[in-house]
């Protein structure tokens, strides 16, 4: 089971990638604190302003085009990057964790902060 | 029966025993009841009783339907729990990737501005 998302951003790919991939730029849109080496293997920890937390994997990094990131609780999330008239387009599949006890620690992790 | 973890191997089976129509009608059939066996379902449907134990078999494997044994019959009852879990995960992760791609988008627009 999945989800998928779209948006389109005026912005080049590269310019993109860099929102997706350095953790300042990610503590801007994605997360309040971002630890991530954005190359295949490397870790990501993302903090959220209620103390939540989740690990991942860089599972593949593409520079300006493809980002795949292993959540510790099996969950999954692709995003790609294309190029289109008037900036990015940018394409999200997120898959559903392992649920067991992950279900309720995923809705309060993901509670987006304002 | 048990169903197993709710992994999203059990969410798969969730949505694709939903997936045929005929399934779906006897989930409402079941749930219409409180509880239901192949033999009073088949009373009431056009199918055969074995069709209609091989359904319920499936939708049981699936998580949607428990079974007990009732004499020589197998009764069922709906367990609401899997949709449950998958809608709330939809639901939830969604409308975070809303929220974040809002964000992002916001900020690379700044960015583009500049």
């Amino acid at each position: 089971m999945q989800i998928e998302r779209e948006i389109v951003v005026p912005a080049p790919p590269d310019e993109v990638w860099e929102a997706l991939t350095e953790p300042e730029r990610l503590e801007e849109w994605f997360a309040t604190e971002v630890e991530l080496d954005a190359t295949p293997g490397g870790e990501g920890v993302f903090r959220w302003g209620d103390g939540e937390e989740r690990r991942a994997v860089v599972r593949e990094a593409e520079p300006g085009e493809r980002l795949v990131l292993d959540w510790e609780d099996d969950g999954e999330v692709v995003l790609e990057l294309e190029e289109v008239d008037g900036g990015t387009r940018v394409h999200v599949v997120e898959t559903a964790p392992d649920f067991g006890t992950a279900l309720e620690l995923h809705a309060l992790a993901w509670t987006p902060v304002r | 029966m048990d169903a197993g973890p709710i992994g999203p191997d059990r969410i798969d089976r969730v949505f694709s025993a939903l997936g045929d129509p005929g399934r779906r009608s006897l989930v409402m059939a079941v749930a219409a009841r409180g509880s239901a066996t192949a033999t009073e379902l088949a009373a009431e449907l056009p199918v055969t009783r074995q069709a209609v134990a091989k359904q319920l078999l499936a939708l049981a494997d699936a998580g949607l339907l428990r079974a007990r044994r009732a004499g020589r019959e197998t009764r069922y009852e709906v367990t609401p729990e899997p949709l449950g879990d998958a809608v709330a995960w939809m639901v939830a992760v969604g409308a975070d990737w809303d929220d974040r791609l809002a964000r992002l988008g916001g900020l690379l627009r700044g960015t583009a501005a500049r």
